[in-house]
């Protein structure tokens, strides 16, 4: 089933890009997702979903980046303790900066807590949950963080972040908190004499760490409040829940992207505050473009043969993301449905479980299903950046300057561009038009 | 008691046509499950009760019928057909098992299942060469019936080549048998009594001439194999069954039971060319499977292929190597059923048998990853790899060919690893590679569906890793069957007779 195409609505003569319809939906405020209540219902269920582990994620990824930090055994890492449990998230609570969700707590979500203590199996010592792998999969969140370490260098020279990594300013921050995280351990402030690089190599993936924790933290809320306001009737069409998203976005643009780390009860700030750095450039928009449209190539997320050089040159040409994902396993070796999935799949909305066993194989291939919602929902997410981009950038979509508008037209082809190139399979591996089709499942 | 084996089933088949219209078809296979289970239970008892030390005729039945004729209901197994009896009744349990729930028409293909199993157990334990042509006859109807109306796009034109080429089996076979009891004076038609010695070797070698012909029509040898791929790929996937490992089987057992039973001496000089017929057929089988775009079809020449085996290692006439054919039918039938019954479920689910758009299968969540496992088994079973019971089946076929007609048995180990080379070809592209994300929206399959080929696989492994449960119950048969056979000359060196066990043992 396709989705009714939307009327331009705009005074230009209707587009001759490849994906016409599309351009048209973007011109009209619409997402590249097609409007039918069928889509509205899985993104936002994947949205609540995806938000519990994200509540998780989020607060562990400050807890390494902040307590952990250059342990060379940090095999404890994905043990957050209670005080990073009942860290205040600062965008919903009462004692919210910004009171994104307007129910919830800022504490640990509560079906994240009963799921740390039974798992799927029941209660045992948290080593054993650990072990079999009955736990929340921090090596989804730690691929993604890597994901953007490895990608650097996007946005410039907007995204000042990365380039910050390079400075001396932080060389020397990072040295202080390093010294002081090894103090009297002789060993490895002889091994930071001797390889200074590596270990400010570690910190530079620690700021990340911070970054993606700090950029999580903003969005977990966003997709509970969205849940909620679905609930409630609030959100009626796929526009409605992108505009959210929209707005959302320039509320906690400037929301400030730090790294501190506290070692023996006193801070150390190895990125501060003061920086400016902010949540959108520094931290949102590196992130879509590592996690959603980069990452890396591991095996399950596209087919191909490194050998015969399928496998691009330059990083940016890179498209391994959930856009371009393939989540059917490749043979037996797939890695898809990936962890970020098995994560989801405790925390779907009843509604959603429902509408799985009614498609496919129903219980059976539910990871795959919800892999496919996952990844409409991400193009969703994508049209927000897109609009939002657009909304900084660019004109508003009711602009009575035909120029205005064709710019702006030029800027939704050039997005769309992203998923038409020919080169290393891409226009293959892009799902764009996959998820125009409902009966992409 | 072998009574039980052919009249339970055909009086099964009788009471399910009769039954009413409106019974839900469900019921109906139920019904005929019972009737092949118990037939199976029953067979399974007479084979725990099957004296093993003993090579004559065990089981003994006769009824005078008609003496005008020579024709008297005469049954008795001894270990050459002691093992064709259980595949028959495994493998038509197996196929009823694995039929669609919702089959058209139930009363009649169930009925017509049951009348097949009935009449090959009868062929396989009649002691009268007229009662065996009866029920050797019997389940030529049946056959064509099921495969035209339940069949492919083709099955008309598979049904009728199938129908014609049998018939004309049949009449080969008639044509000898009344030859033998007209030319050697005899009475009747009773196995026990009939001898050749008398005859000149001319005759014999005619005579045997046309026992070879009429089952090798049915086996099938090239090149009148040419009704075996139709009829296998049109036939339904039970069908398949039945007729690649049980079907098959009746004209190796003709062979065996009429050719060297009855011609000794004619054997040994027709030995030579039943040995280079039988590995061209396996490289024939073989090259031709290799060049198959469709793995049902691709199965059914292998089938060809690997009953070449058969001949060879009866040609050879050594005591290892008839045990060996004689466990390479059991462990051909076994391994074709499961090999049938995947491509079957593959077929329904993917709803295509082409190499070209079969792919990735094996893909752990939305492909069929349990039945390309069990593909993955039946192949690896079929090209001969060791633990399981292809290999200890064509490993003693080769054992004991070897001496008497070496390049004949190289040219079937060369068949052999033209076995895996298709196999692999076959795995390759179904199981293995990616799956197309627009195509793959295969129905799950249900454990029902999987279970018949749980059971074979199990026997796959457990005849592999014990073969004497294979071999012990035709050993001293075979050793009996052997001795009234002259040495046959050749270029091999014929190996000192040593027991089949012991020479497991000693391979231990």
């Amino acid at each position: 089933m396709t989705a009714t195409i939307q009327p331009p609505t705009t005074k230009l003569p209707p587009s001759q890009h490849e994906f016409a319809e599309v351009i048209h939906r973007l011109e009209a405020g619409g997402a590249m997702l097609p409007d039918t209540p069928e889509n509205l219902m899985q993104i936002i269920g994947i949205y609540k979903a995806y938000a519990v582990p994200m509540d998780f994620y989020w607060r562990d990824l400050l807890y390494i980046a902040e307590r952990v930090f250059l342990d060379p055994f940090p095999f404890f890492k994905y043990f957050v303790p209670k005080e990073y449990l009942e860290l205040h998230n600062h965008y919903a609570g009462e004692d919210a900066d910004l009171r994104i969700w307007q129910k919830g707590e800022a504490t640990a979500h509560p079906e994240l807590l009963t799921f740390m203590e039974k798992g799927e199996t029941f209660k045992m010592p948290k080593l054993l949950h650990h072990w079999f792998h009955d736990r929340i999969n921090m090596e989804f969140a730690e691929e993604c963080m890597r994901s953007m370490l490895w990608h650097r260098g996007m946005y410039a020279p907007y995204n000042k972040f990365d380039s910050y990594l390079d400075s001396e300013e932080y060389k020397a921050n990072a040295d202080k908190a390093i010294k002081a995280y090894f103090q009297g351990n002789p060993l490895m402030l002889g091994m930071y004499k001797l390889f200074p690089d590596m270990f400010l190599e570690q910190c530079r993936q620690m700021s990340y760490y911070s970054n993606l924790g700090l950029f999580w933290e903003v969005m977990a809320p966003v997709f509970f409040e969205m849940s909620d306001r679905y609930d409630a009737g609030d959100f009626k069409t796929v526009p409605d829940a992108m505009n959210f998203l929209v707005n959302g976005i320039f509320a906690v643009a400037g929301r400030p992207i730090y790294h501190h780390v506290y070692v023996r009860g006193e801070r150390y700030e190895i990125i501060p505050k003061s920086k400016g750095f902010t949540w959108l450039y520094e931290a949102a928009l590196p992130y879509v473009e590592a996690v959603f449209y980069r990452t890396s190539p591991f095996r399950g997320t596209k087919s191909y043969n490194a050998q015969a050089r399928q496998v691009p040159d330059d990083q940016k040409d890179f498209h391994y993301g959930i856009l371009y994902a393939d989540v059917f396993p490749v043979g037996t070796a797939g890695i898809p449905p990936t962890l970020l999935m098995q994560d989801m799949l405790h925390f779907l909305p009843q509604y959603l479980v429902d509408y799985y066993h009614q498609h496919c194989r129903g219980e059976e291939d539910m990871l795959i299903q919800l892999g496919i919602t996952f990844q409409r929902s991400m193009y969703c997410v994508t049209s927000a950046v897109i609009q939002a981009l657009r909304t900084a950038l660019l004109y508003p979509l009711d602009d009575p300057n035909p120029k205005h508008l064709q710019a702006n037209r030029d800027f939704f082809e050039a997005q769309l561009n992203r998923f038409t190139r020919p080169e290393y399979g891409i226009r293959d591996a892009a799902r764009l038009r996959d998820i125009q089709q409902q009966d992409y499942r | 008691m072998l009574s039980v084996l052919i009249w339970l089933p055909i009086l099964g088949a009788a009471l399910i046509a009769l039954l009413p219209k409106n019974i839900p078809t469900e019921r109906i296979r139920l019904a005929a499950l019972l009737v092949a289970g118990f037939t199976l239970a029953w067979n399974i008892f007479l084979l725990l009760k099957f004296d093993i030390t003993s090579s004559g005729m065990q089981f003994l039945e006769n009824i005078p019928w008609n003496e005008t004729l020579g024709l008297s209901y005469q049954l008795g197994t001894d270990g050459l057909s002691i093992l064709m009896l259980v595949l028959n009744s495994l493998l038509t349990w197996i196929a009823i098992y694995s039929s669609a729930k919702q089959t058209e028409r139930p009363r009649l293909f169930y009925s017509l299942i049951l009348l097949v199993s009935g009449g090959v157990a009868g062929a396989f334990a009649a002691q009268n060469l007229l009662l065996f042509f009866l029920f050797y006859e019997l389940e030529l109807i049946p056959f064509y019936l099921l495969i035209s109306i339940w069949g492919g796009e083709k099955r008309a034109y598979a049904a009728i080549k199938f129908l014609i080429y049998t018939a004309v089996s049949g009449a080969l076979i008639l044509a000898t048998f009344l030859g033998i009891v007209w030319l050697t004076g005899a009475s009747s038609f009773a196995y026990d009594t009939l001898t050749t010695q008398g005859l000149s070797s001319t005759l014999q070698v005619i005579l045997l001439a046309g026992i070879i012909l009429g089952f090798g029509i049915k086996i099938p040898l090239v090149p009148f194999h040419t009704w075996l791929p139709d009829a296998y790929v049109e036939a339904s996937a039970p069908i398949a069954i039945l007729l690649g490992g049980v079907l098959a089987k009746l004209g190796t057992y003709g062979v065996l039971r009429f050719g060297m039973g009855l011609f000794p001496e004619a054997w040994t000089i027709i030995a030579p060319t039943l040995a280079i017929w039988g590995a061209a057929s396996a490289i024939y089988g073989a090259l031709a499977a290799i060049a198959q775009k469709d793995i049902k079809r691709m199965v059914a020449f292998s089938s060809i292929g690997h009953m070449g085996y058969v001949l060879l290692a009866a040609a050879a006439s050594t005591p290892l190597a008839l045990v060996g054919a004689v466990s390479q039918m059991v462990s051909h039938g076994i391994i074709l059923a499961i090999l049938f019954h995947l491509v079957g479920v593959v077929e329904t689910k993917v709803g295509t048998r082409e190499l070209d758009k079969l792919n990735g299968l094996m893909s752990p969540v939305r492909g069929l990853p349990v039945i390309s496992a069990l593909l993955v088994l039946s192949g690896m079973a079929s090209a001969g790899i060791p633990g399981m019971t292809g290999f200890i089946a064509e490993f003693i076929v080769f054992q004991g060919s070897f001496s008497v007609f070496p390049i004949q048995t190289i040219l079937c180990v060369v068949a052999t690893g033209l076995t895996a080379v298709y196999f692999v070809i076959l795995l390759n592209r179904t199981c293995f590679g990616k799956l197309d994300n627009n195509l793959a929206y295969y129905p799950k399959v249900f454990w029902s569906e999987k279970i018949p080929a749980f059971i074979l696989a199990g026997l796959i492994i457990f005849l592999g890793v014990q073969p004497t449960w294979l071999v012990r119950w035709s050993e001293p048969t075979t050793t009996a069957m052997v001795a009234t056979i002259p040495v046959i000359e050749n270029v091999g060196i014929r190996s000192e007779d040593q027991k089949v066990s012991e020479w497991l043992v000693a391979s231990d």
